[in-house]
């Protein structure tokens, strides 16, 4: 009934080995044939096939046909069951979205929604079990870390600038790193500039357990919170507090993708413009920017980073985790934004139309040289995959790329850099 | 009631392969945890402490019973009250509240007598009224955080009811992401699954198809999974089995028409019993019934072979069709045979076919027992019927199965997801679970004591003690409340009867 799907996809082996996880699923049985002697193809990923065609029809206007994939679709399609239900889920509400042009709606209610019931111990019980379980996001901060220790080194006022969503979670490590250094412990000012809402209303809790951290640590600490910006082209050194005397770090979590295209190159104009002496950039390797106005392009490049990351939280959490749900339902916002609202109604930037590792160094290199890994930092790196499951490994670039490559599967999924002016 | 017509695709598609296998060891399921929770909810806004629903009586079904009364008394077209509780839903999205306690109106709480289901029998008023009425009390048990979802979910209901399609899916989209289908609560799991096939019949209402797109061998599994854990099942089985037997006495020749067999579970019991009966083994023909040759072939195998070992002669014919589809002429029906027709009833998908053919076929064949067991839930009716019944089953459903299975516990979730989700996703589908539009009869067995070609074969005693050894196997016995009255033998949980069995012969039967 359906043909092959013709289109690339990158990534064609990390669905068949053996799992060692929590789901008792065996493998081997999504190969048997179905019913009526289907293909042995028919039984696994058919959430892929589906999706990738209903996009295409949706693409060329075929409209019954997009009424019978949406209509298997929705059959098929749960949040609650496995990765390919799962999927179709909330694939479908974005296809939904866009069939019924009410794409940008539906993203404001559902962040809404989020918004109300986020509050802090919600959001640290969240982050803090999605660390304990995958290094998705430690991977990064390991990395940032080291490269920030470094290139600080033996500074006595440092500022670091810290623009990210994850919650501070990053900063104790390095604060203990400074208090332990053998000589002596430099003053410490973070700034922090959050641009999503939902993290907002937790910064004072976060603030205030940062302090506290600081103190228990020994370290002189300053924190401060900018907040309130509708993108991050509009940071000054002003507005930063950055003054004269200081060693300034600018740290990116999965900060850049939140810049509209468009401005990318003048905000890391701005970081250059603030005379830092590192800047570690950590991003998520997936591609919705060149392929933004190619619809089927972008959706599948979409449906195969989320279909990893899926798989990768199956994998990491229990069948019947929360918090997996939460982050689950935070990529659902994600996917309904990315697909179907249009880029003229894009004024928050929230859209993260993500860019892979080598995009981001070609503009990188337009203001920065890039600052590689130390052979301590990667071994830090190495420590850290070695208290996960397995799956998890490090991967250096080739010649002309730069940073360090976080695999999961053996499939790129978070890149981190360090770059100098 | 629907925008625009529906059109009916038929399409089953075996294609999808299931996901897992779910863990049978019936010892790996836990004790009831009764504990209240300390532990900050899932989705939790000022740390509200997470109560559980307390074991002694089912306030959710009566709550929900109270207000969804009240709802559907208070819908625009019937009533021109202008209290609070009526503006209040038909207000802009905005304002409605999510923690509800002030708003609550206080009639609701009052001296309401709530019905348990949609029957109409008086027998259900005597035995399952709820004597102390809605109180004070039983809802401040409740799970706040479970209750300001469940009135949002009812105002959806209404909002799809009235065909404000817009609206309901607006606040199906704050719904399915507030509610989780692992939480404590099963207030709030209840919620997650409701929500999420309203969600479905939005969809489908706007792509204008009611078709259903079923895994058997996905929900077969989940079946299986259910019969291990609640007894529901094995009181179906072998109540009916006790029926069956009895209309077999000293018949030699005898034939069994399972109007869905499935994996055929409920067969070996009766066959070791006929095997081992005093007068001697019968020659055993069965018809089974279902979807796919496939399955039912593999079916038929397993029974050929467990028959073969007990030492008594039969026959398997599979029918891979609907029963309200086929003619007489397409079952293998002897001379001198004595017939049992076998239906377990259940809202997974339409096992048989158009309702006014089943029961001509059934009038047809004359068996001479009828053995049939319902759930206590209505197919038939408007959406709104539907859903106040089918939250009420639901939820009594869900509190069987959390009285004693943890929250995170793999096996309960299979269930819950694998088949009652897929169960209330059909019920509360466009055109109900047949998916056809058809006429649904509201309940079987009085559709049967209506028709002259039917007498009623009340269930005996020792269909009962049957009940009773299945009732001993499953913890925690003091929930499950088995009742025989008016011929008929039902099993419930705590105050509200799920499923019914009983028994009929024809007039005309061999």
């Amino acid at each position: 009934m359906y043909n092959n799907s013709s289109s690339s996809n990158n990534n064609n082996n990390h669905h068949h080995q053996p799992q060692t996880s929590h789901t008792s699923t065996s493998r081997s049985s999504d190969y048997s044939a179905g019913g009526d002697g289907e293909p042995s193809a028919a039984g696994n990923k058919w959430a892929s096939r589906l999706l990738k065609e209903c996009a295409r029809a949706i693409y060329d206007k075929d409209s019954s046909k997009i009424h019978h994939l949406l209509w298997m679709l929705n059959e098929l399609a749960s949040p609650y069951g496995d990765c390919d239900q799962k999927l179709a889920s909330y694939f479908l509400q974005a296809l939904f979205c866009k069939a019924t042009e009410s794409g940008q709606r539906c993203f404001k209610t559902l962040t809404l929604v989020a918004e109300k019931s986020h509050c802090f111990d919600s959001a640290r019980k969240l982050i803090l079990k999605f660390q304990e379980v995958s290094p998705w996001t430690t991977f990064g901060h390991v990395a940032a870390n080291g490269a920030i220790l470094e290139a600080l080194d033996g500074e006595p006022k440092l500022h670091i600038i810290d623009i990210s969503n994850t919650l501070c979670t990053q900063w104790p490590t390095l604060l203990e790193a400074l208090a332990t250094r053998n000589d002596d412990t430099p003053h410490l000012k973070l700034t922090v500039v959050v641009t999503a809402n939902i993290v907002r209303s937790v910064m004072k809790e976060i603030s205030q357990r940062m302090e506290k951290f600081a103190r228990l640590m020994g370290v002189p600490f300053e924190f401060n919170v900018i907040s309130g910006l509708n993108h991050l082209g509009q940071l000054t050194k002003e507005a930063l507090g950055v003054v004269e005397d200081e060693a300034v770090a600018v740290n990116c979590m999965g900060a850049l993708r939140r810049v509209p295209v468009e401005g990318r190159a003048a905000v890391i104009g701005m970081f250059r413009s603030l005379g830092p002496k590192v800047v570690t950039v950590v991003e998520e390797e997936a591609d919705f920017s060149s392929t933004r106005y190619d619809f089927v392009k972008c959706f599948e490049e979409c449906l195969r980073f989320y279909t990893v990351y899926f798989e990768m939280l199956e994998e990491s959490f229990t069948p019947t985790s929360n918090e997996k749900l939460m982050l689950e339902r935070e990529c659902s916002r994600g996917i309904v934004r990315v697909l179907a609202c249009d880029d003229d109604q894009d004024n928050e930037g929230e859209r993260e139309r993500r860019e892979r590792g080598s995009q981001w160094s070609e503009r990188l290199k337009e203001a920065f040289s890039s600052v590689g890994f130390s052979d301590d930092v990667v071994d830090d790196v190495k420590a850290l995959l070695k208290r996960y499951k397995p799956g998890w490994a490090l991967a250096q670039p080739y010649q002309n790329e730069t940073g360090l490559y976080l695999t999961w599967k053996e499939e790129p999924v978070v890149w981190a850099s360090a770059w100098k002016p | 009631m629907m925008k625009g017509g529906f059109e009916v695709v038929h399409a089953t598609l075996d294609m999808i392969q299931p996901h897992r296998e779910p863990i049978w060891d019936f010892a790996s399921v836990g004790f009831p945890t009764t504990s209240v929770a300390a532990a900050v909810s899932s989705i939790p806004r000022q740390n509200l402490e997470n109560r559980c629903i307390n074991l002694e009586r089912n306030e959710l079904s009566d709550w929900v019973e109270q207000v969804t009364k009240k709802l559907i008394d208070d819908l625009p077209a019937q009533n021109t009250d202008t209290d609070d509780h009526h503006s209040r839903t038909l207000q802009a999205p905005a304002d409605i509240p999510m923690l509800c306690e002030d708003s609550f109106p206080p009639s609701l709480l009052g001296d309401f007598r709530p019905r348990k289901t949609v029957t109409s029998s008086d027998f259900d008023e005597l035995q399952w009224s709820n004597v102390n009425g809605g109180n004070d009390r039983g809802l401040s048990r409740l799970d706040e955080q479970g209750l300001s979802l469940i009135t949002l979910l009812l105002e959806c209901a209404v909002a799809i009811s009235i065909d404000n399609l817009g609206e309901a899916h607006r606040m199906l989209l704050e719904l399915t992401q507030m509610a989780s289908p692992y939480a404590l609560s099963c207030a709030e799991r209840v919620v997650a699954y409701f929500a999420k096939a309203m969600s479905s019949r939005v969809i489908n209402s706007w792509l204008g198809i009611c078709s259903p797109l079923i895994n058997y061998k996905t929900v077969h599994c989940a079946f299986q999974a259910f019969n291990n854990v609640s007894p529901f099942i094995k009181f179906a089985h072998f109540t009916s089995n006790q029926a069956i037997l009895e209309a077999f006495h000293r018949r030699d020749r005898v034939h069994i028409i399972d109007l869905d067999i499935m994996q055929g579970l409920q067969w070996p019991a009766l066959f070791h019993i006929l095997a081992t009966r005093m007068e001697g083994p019968p020659h055993l023909t069965m018809t089974g019934m279902g979807s796919s040759m496939e399955l039912l072939t593999e079916t038929g195998k397993q029974l050929s072979n467990f028959a073969k070992r007990l030492g008594m002669s039969f026959e398997f014919h599979p029918i891979a069709k609907k029963f309200g589809e086929i003619d007489i002429t397409m079952v293998r029906l002897r001379r001198g045979e004595t017939l049992a027709i076998h239906w377990l009833q259940h809202s997974l998908y339409d096992a048989t076919g158009p309702d006014w053919k089943t029961m001509r076929l059934m009038e047809q064949l004359g068996p001479r027992i009828i053995t049939l067991v319902e759930q206590d839930l209505s197919h038939g009716g408007s959406f709104l019927d539907r859903f106040v019944g089918s939250l009420h089953y639901y939820s009594t459903m869900f509190d069987s199965l959390g009285a004693y299975l943890a929250a995170d516990d793999p096996n309960r979730h299979h269930i819950e997801h694998c088949l009652l989700y897929r169960e209330i996703n059909n019920i509360l589908a466009i055109g109900g679970p047949a998916r056809s539009g058809e006429d649904k009869m509201k309940q079987w067995r009085s559709e049967l004591a209506a028709r002259n070609s039917f007498v009623q074969v009340p269930m005996s005693s020792n269909s009962m003690a049957q009940a009773q050894l299945i009732l001993n196997m499953f913890p925690p016995a003091h929930g499950y409340r088995l009742v025989q009255g008016d011929g008929t033998l039902r099993l419930g949980w705590k105050d509200t009867s799920l499923f019914t069995a009983s028994a009929w012969t024809s007039h005309i039967s061999r």
